[in-house]
Parts: structure tokens; C-alpha cells; sequence
């Protein structure tokens, strides 16, 4: 079965992935950080054995685990692959989750609220996936009664999900916009829109590998056609600009632009010590030329599983005995030379 | 500008600070101001809520006068008292929105740009509690003696018993088979 991020959606390539996020809270008890552990493990309970038969929803196959039953290292993993957020991955009180084969559709239980539905997917698919959150949301409902309210809508543990308790987001890959002097500018517009860019793995000329998340501010008075409408605007706005810059540099430097992309492609073959900044940066080039036929293999190559796959903790999975730094390194070079697809 | 702490990222953080009178600018870098104390304004810093917390920093106006200032409204469902929840800009239970309202409907649409819901409302209503305190009383009546709805109960008593079995605590598993039939002759 592939997970959702082995996917490669090659129509719009600087839109790497979507999610939509959306939480909800049963009327019946407080929310989770008022729960003592023995209400908190009641409360799974009945929202697991509720949603037993959730596959036949979405012919998806789940399966429940008890994040306090999980080894840091695992809960470290799916943080790593997007399945839930740091708060929840170190929560220490009973937190369960529901997490289809494909990695593509979670349901938290009593993480920071009581119900967290996620949907992920590979490229520019957020419409489909908030279609099937939607799905998702009228299936929990007709079994729980949700906290909501005609004021304030959803309510939620934070006033800053409360509302629609919706959080609609996609991964852009803007290699050659965010080098632009204009970037910083063009970032804070967005914010007017109502929309936050944020760069995922840090700030500014840190956040190696160049990818960048716009997600909605604000969930509370905008209806959620409103808050797609918004999120996909941003993010094709800045998908055609950086697509434009490219075929810029593409026309003007095509032989640069096609010389770093085969050098990264080289070093990550042949390396034998990666750290995770290096090992980004050169997938972020990897990405870049097949996004704009640089470089070609014979099937699609899902850079951002290898960008996910090299994290340390997935690394760390794949060997048998706990890793070092330097071992790390040595095993992130392996695990790319073994991934990386032949360039025709 | 680069950050005068480090000196070696941008800065991007321009803090101003107004002790007794007397202003100073400082600009920082997110990675230093993440480390530095910024009293309630800190967790700004902190990826996972830029939002969340910024409501305390937006309530909790002046620390020294807070406790006279603030009013004393405690959520009768919860317990959670105005001042918690401006500290943690965290509600405890669903009830709270209702009994914080008056003091939080400003400050949400600050925060959110609006304090009304516009979009989806839950497709499937249930006739459970009307009231918050007849709330609190059948939940407090369902942690201790089971649910309310006997259906329920027997399902969740079914769930419990194969969860024994699959543990092979026989004694437990035997204990739910017999409340089991106990609610289901009740029922009959």
C-alpha cells in the first residue's frame, strides 16, 4: 500500500501537498486538559468503539493505537511524517489515534481537543480533501454530539480554532521566490489576505530546502468555501510567480540551473556522510529539476519522501540499534543512495 | 539588520521595551527571542500557537494589577476560573464559552476578526442535556455507574469484555458478561 507522500502529482509541481485539518469536541466532557487520565481513557474508549466501523466510510483500512503505548521513537516518526503536530506527539496524558494504511487520514483522539481529523495528500488536491473531511465530520457527528455553538460555531479548546475548527494548508516549494529580495514583502501581503507562508523547517535563509506552508489565519467568521477559496488563492498566486522566475532563469542561466541540479543529484548519489540541512538542500535542487525537466527518470520520483524519509527519526526506524550523529549522517547517505532513481 | 544577540541571523523581531518610562528598542532574531523571556508574549515564539497565546498577551494587560482587575468568573461546569483562562488562553470545557462571553466576545473578534461562525453546522443533532449543570450531573453519573442510554452501556460493556478476553483476564471478562445480561434483562 503507498503511503500518501510515495504519490507524486506532476500537474502542478510547486504545490508539493495538502492538508486539511479540522477539530471538533463532544459535549460531553471538558476538553482534554481538564480530563483526569481515567476520564481521558473513558472518553477513547467510547470515541474509538463509536467509530469502529469508520472504514466502511472510505473503504480505508484503520488502524487504533494508544500514542502512550508508543515508543518515543515511533511518536517522533509520525511527527516526522506529518500524521500529528509536536504538541500532540509529546502529550503525556492518553491521547489515541486512528490512522488509515496510507497515512493519509488521521483522527486524534483527546490530543489538544477531543476529536483532530486530518487529510493529507500528495500535490494540489485541497477541494478533494476537505470533501472527505466534510464526510468524515458528518459520520463523527450523527454519532456524537459535537460542542458547537450558534455564536461561536465550533468550540474549541484554543479561540484560535474556534469556529469552523478548520485549518486548510499546502507545502509550496519556492526554490527561486524566496531567494528574491521581494519575498519578505510578498509574505506579508499574503498576511493581509488572511493567509500565514511560513517556512517549514525554519525562518528565512534557515529553512533549508526552501519549502514553505500557507495556511489560514483565522477560523472564525469566514465559512469554510471561504477559507479554501483563500488558501488556494495564495497558494496559486505564489506557485505562478515562483513557476514564472524559474522559466526565467531557465531561459536566462538554463545551464547553471541545470548544472546544480545534476551536482546534487551527484553528491547524494555518491555521498557517504549527509547531514539533514545538506541532504535538504540538494533534494530541494533534485526537486526543482524534475519539477521543470532538468533532469528525468523513467517513473516519477517522489523527492518529498526521500525529504521526509531522511528525517532522523525515520532513519533511526530503518536500523537496528540506536544511531549517533555521525552514524545518522552515514545512514541518511545510504538510505539516499538507495532510493535515488537512475536519471535517463 | 542582524539580531544583536547572536549577531548571526536576521533579525526579525523588534521588541520594544518601556520600563518606568524610559523605552529601548531591541531587535532579534525568532531563534534568540525564542530562548529569551518575554514574560507572556514568549510563547509567541513557540511554533505550535503563534496565535493562542498572543490572547494572553492581548488580556493580561498589566501582570501587577491582574488579580484586582480581573473578574472573578469561574465556569461552574469546569472550574476554570476568567484569569486561567487568560493565562493559558485555553477554555476547559465547551460551557465556558457561555459563561466567559460577555468578557471574551471583544477579544475573540480581535483575535479571529469576527466572533460570529459563519460556515457548517453539525448535521446530526442529538437530543442529549439541555442544560450545563443537567450536563455535568449525567456525566459525573456516567463516569461512575456507566452511561446513560442502556444501549450504549452495553455496547461499551461488550467493547470492555472482548478487550478482557483479548488480555485473558477471564475474572474482568466474566464480570462485564454479567452486567451485560443483568442490563439486557433489565432492558427486557
Amino acid at each position: 500500500m503507498l503511503k500518501w507522500f510515495e504519490q507524486v502529482d506532476t500537474k502542478r509541481p510547486v504545490i508539493v501537498s495538502s492538508r486539511v485539518r479540522l477539530v471538533r469536541n463532544w459535549d460531553q466532557y471538558a476538553f482534554p486538559a481538564r480530563l483526569s487520565p481515567k476520564e481521558s481513557t473513558e472518553m477513547i474508549h467510547r470515541l474509538e468503539y463509536g467509530l469502529r466501523d469508520l472504514g466502511t466510510l472510505d473503504r480505508k483500512h484503520y488502524e487504533f493505537a494508544k500514542l502512550e503505548e508508543l515508543s518515543e521513537l515511533e511518536r517522533k516518526a509520525l511527527w516526522e511524517r506529518r500524521v500529528f503536530n509536536s504538541t500532540i506527539a509529546s502529550k503525556k496524558m492518553p491521547t489515541g489515534i486512528l490512522l488509515s494504511d496510507e497515512e493519509d487520514t488521521g483522527i486524534v483522539l483527546n490530543g489538544t481537543d477531543h476529536i483532530r481529523i486530518q487529510l493529507l495528500a500528495s500535490g494540489f488536491h485541497i477541494a478533494e480533501l476537505w470533501k472527505q473531511a466534510d464526510q468524515l465530520d458528518d459520520y463523527i457527528s450523527e454519532r456524537f454530539s459535537y460542542a458547537f455553538d450558534e455564536k461561536y460555531g465550533y468550540l474549541t479548546s484554543f479561540p484560535t480554532n474556534v469556529g469552523t475548527g478548520l485549518r486548510a494548508s499546502m507545502i509550496l516549494h519556492l526554490p527561486l521566490l524566496s531567494l528574491g529580495k521581494k519575498f519578505g514583502g510578498l509574505v506579508a501581503e499574503m498576511g493581509r489576505f488572511g493567509a500565514t507562508v511560513k517556512g517549514v523547517y525554519g525562518e528565512g535563509s534557515e529553512n533549508y530546502g526552501a519549502l514553505y506552508e500557507v495556511s489560514n489565519q483565522k477560523t472564525l467568521g469566514l465559512t469554510e468555501k471561504e477559507i479554501l477559496e483563500l488558501v488556494t488563492k495564495v497558494a496559486l498566486q505564489l506557485s505562478a510567480q515562483e513557476t514564472q522566475v524559474r522559466q526565467l532563469s531557465i531561459e536566462k542561466h538554463g545551464l547553471e540551473a541545470a548544472d546544480e541540479v545534476y551536482k546534487s543529484y551527484g553528491v547524494m548519489k555518491y555521498a557517504r556522510r549527509l547531514s539533514e540541512k545538506d541532504a535538504m538542500i540538494f533534494l530541494s535542487h533534485l526537486m526543482r529539476g524534475f519539477a521543470d525537466g532538468l533532469v528525468k527518470t523513467a517513473e516519477p520520483c517522489p523527492v518529498y519522501r526521500l525529504m521526509l524519509g531522511m528525517r532522523p527519526a525515520n532513519l533511526q526506524k530503518l536500523s537496528d540499534r540506536p544511531l549517533g550523529k555521525e552514524e545518522l549522517d552515514m545512514a541518511r547517505a545510504a538510505y539516499l543512495r538507495a532510493e535515488l532513481p537512475e536519471l535517463l | 539588520m542582524l539580531c544583536e544577540r547572536c549577531k548571526i541571523r536576521e533579525a526579525n523581531i523588534q521588541y520594544t521595551e518601556v520600563i518606568n518610562g524610559v523605552k529601548k528598542e531591541h531587535n532579534f532574531c525568532s531563534q534568540c527571542a525564542k530562548e529569551l523571556d518575554f514574560g507572556p508574549y514568549s510563547a509567541i515564539f513557540d511554533s505550535d500557537f503563534p496565535l493562542g497565546k498572543l490572547l494572553s498577551g492581548l488580556l493580561g494587560i498589566d501582570e501587577n494589577h491582574e488579580e484586582e482587575r480581573a473578574p472573578q468568573v469561574v465556569c461552574p461546569t469546569c472550574g476554570t476560573s476568567y484569569e486561567e483562562f487568560v493565562r493559558n488562553s485555553r477554555f476547559g470545557c465547551p460551557d465556558c464559552y457561555g459563561v466567559f462571553d460577555l468578557l471574551i466576545s471583544d477579544k475573540i473578534k480581535q483575535l479571529q476578526g469576527s466572533n460570529t461562525h459563519k460556515g457548517k453546522k453539525p448535521r446530526y443533532h442529538h437530543h442529549a442535556s439541555e442544560t450545563g449543570a443537567l450536563a455535568e450531573e449525567e456525566r459525573k453519573e456516567t463516569m461512575e455507574e456507566g452511561f446513560g442510554d442502556v444501549g450504549e452501556q452495553i455496547r461499551i460493556l461488550d467493547a470492555r469484555l472482548h478487550e478482557a478476553l483479548e488480555r485473558e483476564e477471564y475474572e474482568a471478562a466474566a464480570q462485564y458478561r454479567d452486567q451485560i445480561k443483568a442490563l439486557k434483562e433489565g432492558t427486557c
